[in-house]
């Protein structure tokens, strides 16, 4: 009663967007993200000083969830930008930036807010459409029957994370894993409604990136004792599981409300017990092989298991039980009683592993999606690092499973589209406007800003002093390096577009990103042949770039639609 | 510690409080409205436009400030809507009202109060005031309402009699309220999306348990998606609880469901007995059984084909085991509320596990059309295919956002406009009524007395002709002959003809009116009508000693007869009246459900303008004074509406075009499309009034600086 106490008023701040310390801090985030985006960004070393480890990133999934923000603008920004991030894994950084270049743009030209949302909301469905359209020049069809698309895929994510600390070598090879790891979880024989399984990541950490593997079934990791106790099974056929997720410790259940007086002399633990070696007893005449528990199992019990060679393994967890129940098809047994028949499952095999120090008790599957991915690195960041991009890729590669479709990487998309929107807003408003309170010159205003919104998005790729430059046919990206001789035989200079579709000794014309260029129509309608004899493409994921496209522009709105920001101060 | 001060200008102080509030909530009014970032405790952002929201989250200290929010808050409570348009109609009120007393030194009705001190004298003044305040809310507001805004009004429902709503209608008034509610990017989907949900569960038969049921219910029938764009916001037919599984087991034709509410494996002991174990053998034949009747029950449900078990408890691992075994799923921990919001919709009572089992069939199971996961976001859920008993159709919306604060806006959005059109399918009498027509006891001791005056009362007051809406053309009721099409959907008439079929045993001439169903002679028929309320009416009050109970249900019906009393009435309410002087006639009708105007400050003109030429008829000063004060306030919000336009669509030049077209009897032209509520706008009104008036009632603000004591229990019971 004591603490009771009065509630402070709020604080209460009126065009927000106006103050300095709002533009200060946005700027800050702002160069936070833009320089740890693409293959050459640089890292960001987090550090708490309250504890924990420092973390070396710049995924924005792990930069932002260290991150410390306190304003609430800033706080919109940064959990719609985690939002999107944890269900689509990628673009995160892209939409950050995207979203902070809109505003800063929008907020130059002093429009009304009404005008700007409207618009900004008309451009971005221009977006989306030519995005979705068939004639979309800068999408390619995603070819299943070969893994040439999907490795391209697979590995622009991986160059992208600088601080996964990759070799050229390590990631091809990790790119392999991951795909590998991703085509196991495909059912074989789908009909219809396909569900995937799941890879599970298996850490090893202090090893070399080489050694990482993909095994399909389950590894459970295990001291050397005790899977030396462990008998080896010799059976050729198939091996009968029983899968417990009760305990098997010999605990007394839930006697319910009221009280339960026990009489001198009587002892619950033998009584369980002897249930406990009757269930054995039931298990062995049943002929199973292997008795796996996700809590504990009685010493008693699982002597006996073994004096009848029959393999017992405890304290296996909840996150194992859903994919063991997926691999041996079994029913989780509940149960000290009568176990019912059909609740067994089975594997094909069992076998011991050692990898690097750890120990393994391995489970092969009859014919499953489940499958483990042993993911090695140098030291714990790293690994953290490779672990979220591992997930990430496997990620984008269910999403490209869905809508298979990938955009062209490298910023050629970004460049293309805003050469998109300037042609279709020059040429065409009136499509664009409809039957809208705006003018024309408001649209080309904000189609500007819109425009090099996107293309800074871009232009945040170079962070080594180099030219970026556009062509006037495709509208792809070019960049130059920093050294170059300012005569431009640009040819020579620039061998591949950014996504590596198109190589620079066809007849183009360049310029610079950020000088003023007449509106052009980019060509449309993508050759199906440049893209099949292009074997280093890179390349993002339609879905989660489409996504994060629609949430940098939705999250900007809303920020620059802020009228006041009421401060609870409790 | 106790200080006191006085709160020497509280009209002064209100005012200055009004103003702060009024510049916040102006910036997020009407469709230019502007977001709000609104920070929690906790650290979350929350996105809101919603008046009351922002009132809240503001943690005011000030007296007045604190009252005037509290007064908001029951207002939407009641309404769901109108905070921001309170905010700004109160400040408006009160500059009148300080603008009045600034310039009138010498107050209008205060001659006898010059011994007072000038403190006492002002409070008196406000007294004053407020009295007039009440009197116009419950005496002539009414009035004006039903004589001269009525035959503004429009009807939304295409047919009046059975309240079917066409969609393009409902799509009007959707966009107008979320265009105050929403971000302007999301507004026009967000109530595509409410008019989707409305006519995917609503049944033709649909009544207000429905928008009942939807208003206590809306949290358990609504789920939000994070890191989606707000366009993948979707309805998904059937219920989604917000869980997974406990054990799914796909099953497809007949599922059969139960709920249980306890755990069905029986235990041990239950609460206040005491179960002796004598022997290891006791205890392992005791957990035998234990196990063997629960797994007899689960075979059992099975037999019955129940595929699906809710629980509103965690069962134990047996139970889900054996449940499992035997394919069926089940669903554990439900809230109470999904609990009760399932059994509503399907009408099934919990299952309880029989002592004594026998081969019986349970009885309170139901069917299912599916049930299976649904993923969204990677998060799973229970994805049920009720099938519904009531008019509901069960159907759950899925709101997506990039963040959670702006899904909890549209949440919030999607409620506050159940409220609202739970409001506008309300019949409207009880919402509605003079003081007279309030106390049925007495009404029925009112000797009926015919007077001129009262004739026309109910001719004009009902002389709404229900158009479609695109029509701007504007029959006057004289041309009723021209506009036969529209009669069909006369709203009123049709009420009045079928109530009064219900007067037929009390009266004799009322036979006319089975026959007269011409449509041509309307007119005729409508003043035929009101000249047989008298023998009526006359009929009732002398029947009313032999008839007794019958006489009280007929005082209700007679609402929406026009009630006279004269000059010469006994009752004390009137009485009153005449002391002040007025010859004052009492009228009760009533605003059939569904009334609506077009947007765009459109109710505030009308009122204006009626207002207006009422105080040029009034009498009293204080009467006109006070008309005149509400009618200029009415104006701010319009005003504030218009704000941003310029040129023809300007303030200044919609309220010339409008006040223009009434004097001329030509139809209101408005420049925005979209329709709202009149009873939400009335209902507004009356509580700013009753706002202003506490507020002027009160002379001395005290200030006590302790903690609050607690206040008995006992208390408050004794209070309900």
């Amino acid at each position: 009663m004591s603490r009771l106490e009065a509630k402070k008023p709020s604080l209460c701040k009126s065009e927000p967007l106006t103050s300095e310390t709002v533009r200060t801090t946005l700027s800050v985030l702002k160069r936070i993200v833009t320089s740890c985006y693409g293959p050459s960004g640089r890292l960001k070393q987090l550090h708490n000083g309250f504890g924990g480890y420092v973390c070396t990133t710049s995924q924005s999934s792990a930069l932002l969830s260290h991150l410390l923000v306190t304003h609430p603008i800033l706080k919109i920004l940064t959990t719609s930008v985690q939002n999107h991030v944890s269900s689509f894994s990628d673009c995160g950084l892209f939409t950050a930036i995207l979203c902070c270049n809109l505003i800063e743009n929008v907020q130059r030209l002093g429009l009304t807010p009404t005008t700007v949302i409207r618009l900004n909301k008309h451009l971005l469905s221009l977006c989306i459409s030519y995005l979705k359209s068939e004639t979309c020049g800068c999408r390619i069809p995603v070819d299943f029957s070969s893994t040439q698309i999907l490795l391209c895929l697979v590995r622009s994510i991986l160059t992208s994370k600088p601080a996964c600390m990759l070799t050229r070598k390590e990631t091809e090879h990790v790119s392999a894993l991951i795909l590998r790891a991703f085509l196991l979880t495909i059912p074989e024989n789908a009909e219809g409604h396909i569900i995937l399984g799941k890879s599970l990541i298996v850490p090893l950490k202090d090893q070399r990136v080489i050694d990482s593997t993909v095994l399909p079934g389950i590894l459970i990791e295990m001291s050397e004792v005790q899977l030396m106790r462990l008998l080896p099974i010799k059976k050729s056929t198939a091996l009968k599981v029983a899968l417990f997720c009760t305990t098997l410790s010999g605990d007394i259940s839930d006697t319910g409300e009221g009280t339960v007086v026990v009489s001198y002399g009587v002892s619950l633990e033998n009584a369980v017990l002897d249930q406990l070696l009757n269930l054995g007893r039931q298990l062995v005449s049943d002929h199973v092989d292997l008795v796996l528990c996700q809590k504990v199992i009685h010493p008693s019990l699982k002597q006996f298991l073994n004096m009848h060679r029959v393999i017992a393994v405890d304290r296996i967890g909840v996150t194992l039980m859903e994919p063991l129940t997926k691999m041996t098809g079994t029913q989780p047994i509940g149960s000290l009683g009568s176990i019912s028949p059909n609740s067994y499952g089975s594997v094909k095999d069992v076998c011991t592993a050692k990898f690097g120090s750890k120990h393994f008790f391995h489970l092969i599957p009859n014919e499953a999606t489940i499958c483990s991915l042993l993911l090695c690195n140098r030291n714990d960041t790293a690994w953290d690092e490779l672990k979220l991009t591992c997930q990430t890729a496997l990620h984008i590669l269910q999403l490209t499973l869905k809508e298979p479709w990938a955009l062209l990487g490298g910023g050629c998309t970004e460049t293309h589209l805003a050469a998109y929107i300037r042609h279709k807003t020059h040429n065409d408003p009136k499509s664009i406007l409809k039957d809208d309170e705006c003018t024309q010159t408001e649209l080309q205003l904000i189609a500007e800003a819109f425009c090099s919104a996107l293309e800074s998005v871009v232009g945040s790729l170079e962070h080594d002093g180099g030219e970026i430059l556009t062509d006037m046919k495709y509208g792809h990206l070019w960049s130059v390096q920093a050294d170059s001789p300012c005569v431009a035989n640009w040819p020579d200079l620039l061998s591949h577009c950014g996504c590596g579709l198109y190589n620079s000794q066809e007849e183009l014309s360049w310029s610079f990103l950020r000088s003023t260029r007449h509106p052009f129509v980019p060509q449309i309608c993508l050759p199906l042949e440049a893209v099949g004899s292009a074997s280093n493409l890179t390349l993002d994921c339609l879905t989660a770039k489409l996504s994060g496209l629609q949430v940098a522009v939705e999250t900007a709105n809303l920020i620059l639609d802020l009228s006041y920001v009421i401060e609870d101060k409790n | 510690m106790l200080s006191s001060m006085a709160a020497t200008g509280s009209l002064k102080a209100a005012l200055q409080v009004a103003e702060v509030l009024e510049a916040i909530v102006s910036c997020c009014m009407g469709p230019e409205g502007r977001q709000v970032l609104c920070t929690k405790p906790t650290g979350e952002v929350l996105l809101s436009r919603n008046g009351g929201r922002l009132l809240e989250a503001l943690h005011l200290q000030h007296p007045i400030a604190r009252m005037i929010v509290d007064c908001v808050s029951s207002h939407l409570k009641k309404t769901g809507d109108g905070a921001k348009t309170f905010i700004i109609f109160l400040c408006h009120l009160l500059r009148g009202l300080h603008a009045v007393t600034d310039r009138e030194k010498d107050p209008l009705m205060c001659e006898n109060i010059q011994t007072h001190g000038r403190h006492w004298k002002n409070c008196c003044q406000w007294k004053f005031i407020s009295q007039a305040l009440v009197t116009f809310q419950t005496q002539i507001l009414d009035g004006i309402m039903d004589q001269y805004l009525s035959r503004h009004f429009l009807s939304i429902f295409s047919s009046a009699k059975e309240r079917t709503l066409c969609r393009s209608s409902l799509e009007l008034l959707l966009e107008a309220y979320f265009c105050g509610r929403v971000g302007k990017n999301n507004h026009k989907f967000i109530s595509q999306l409410m008019c989707d949900y409305f006519f995917k569960c609503m049944t033709c038969k649909t009544g207000i348990d429905v928008f009942e049921l939807v208003d206590d219910y809306f949290v358990e029938l609504n789920v939000g998606v994070t890191g989606l764009p707000v366009s993948d916001s979707r309805i998904i037919a059937g219920l989604v609880l917000q869980k997974d599984f406990s054990v799914y087991c796909p099953a497809d034709g007949d599922i059969r469901m139960v709920i249980v509410t306890e755990t069905i494996q029986p235990l041990f002991s239950t609460s206040g007995s005491e179960f002796i174990l004598n022997s290891e053998a006791q205890f392992q034949t005791s957990q035998f059984w234990i196990m063997e009747k629960t797994k007899a029950i689960i075979k059992h449900l099975r037999s019955q084909n129940v595929k699906l078990l809710l629980s509103s408890v965690k069962q134990p691992d047996l139970v889900i085991y054996y449940a499992g075994v035997n394919g069926i799923s089940v669903v554990e921990c439900l809230s109470s509320e999904e609990v009760s919001l399932i059994r509503r919709i399907i009408g099934l009572s919990p299952f309880v596990p029989p002592q004594a089992f026998s081969q019986c069939e349970i009885s309170n199971t139901a069917l299912v059309k599916f049930c299976k996961p649904l993923i969204l976001r990677s998060k799973r859920y229970v994805h049920l295919g009720l099938i519904g008993t009531c008019t509901f159709i069960p159907h759950c919306v899925v709101l997506c956002g990039p963040v959670q604060g702006l899904i909890e806006q549209h949440e919030d959005a999607l409620h506050g406009a159940f409220k609202m059109l739970r409001q506008l399918y309300k019949d409207l009498d009880l919402n509605y009524m003079t003081q007279t027509s309030d106390q049925n006891g007495t009404s029925s001791l009112f000797i009926y007395k015919n007077s001129g005056e009262g004739y026309q009362a109910p001719d004009t007051g009902k002389g709404s002709i229900q158009r479609p809406y695109q029509d701007t053309v504007v029959e006057n009721k004289d041309e009723l002959e021209k506009t036969q099409t529209y009669l069909k959907v006369h709203s009123n008439l049709v009420i009045s003809n079928v109530e009064l079929e219900t007067y037929i045993p009390y009266s004799t001439p009322t036979d006319t009116f089975e026959t007269d169903e011409t449509l041509k002679c309307l007119s005729l028929e409508r003043n035929r009508l009101t000249d047989d309320y008298e023998p009526l009416l006359k009929n009732n009050s002398t029947a009313y000693s032999t008839r007794g109970n019958n006489r009280i249900d007929i005082s209700y019906e007679n609402l929406q007869v026009t009630n006279i009393t004269g000059k010469g009435s006994m009752l004390p309410v009137s009485c009153k009246l005449q002391n002040m002087g007025a010859s004052q006639s009492y009228l009760s009708s009533s605003m059939p459900a569904g009334c609506v105007l077009p947007v765009g400050g459109n109710f505030e003109i009308l009122l204006h303008y009626y207002l207006l030429n009422y105080a040029k008829k009034c009498h009293q000063s204080e009467e006109t004074m006070v008309s005149m004060i509400i009618a200029n306030a009415l104006l701010g919000i319009p005003r504030v509406l218009y704000k941003s336009k310029t040129g023809k669509y300007s303030f200044p030049h919609i309220y010339i075009r409008a006040v223009h077209a009434l004097q001329t009897n030509q139809p209101l032209v408005s420049s925005q499309t979209g329709l709202e509520s009149v009873t939400g706008k009335y209902q507004l009104l009356t509580s700013v009034l009753q706002c202003l008036t506490k507020i002027l009632t009160i002379d001395l603000v005290i200030t006590v600086k302790r903690h609050p004591q607690k206040v008995h229990n006992q208390d408050s019971e004794d209070e309900l």
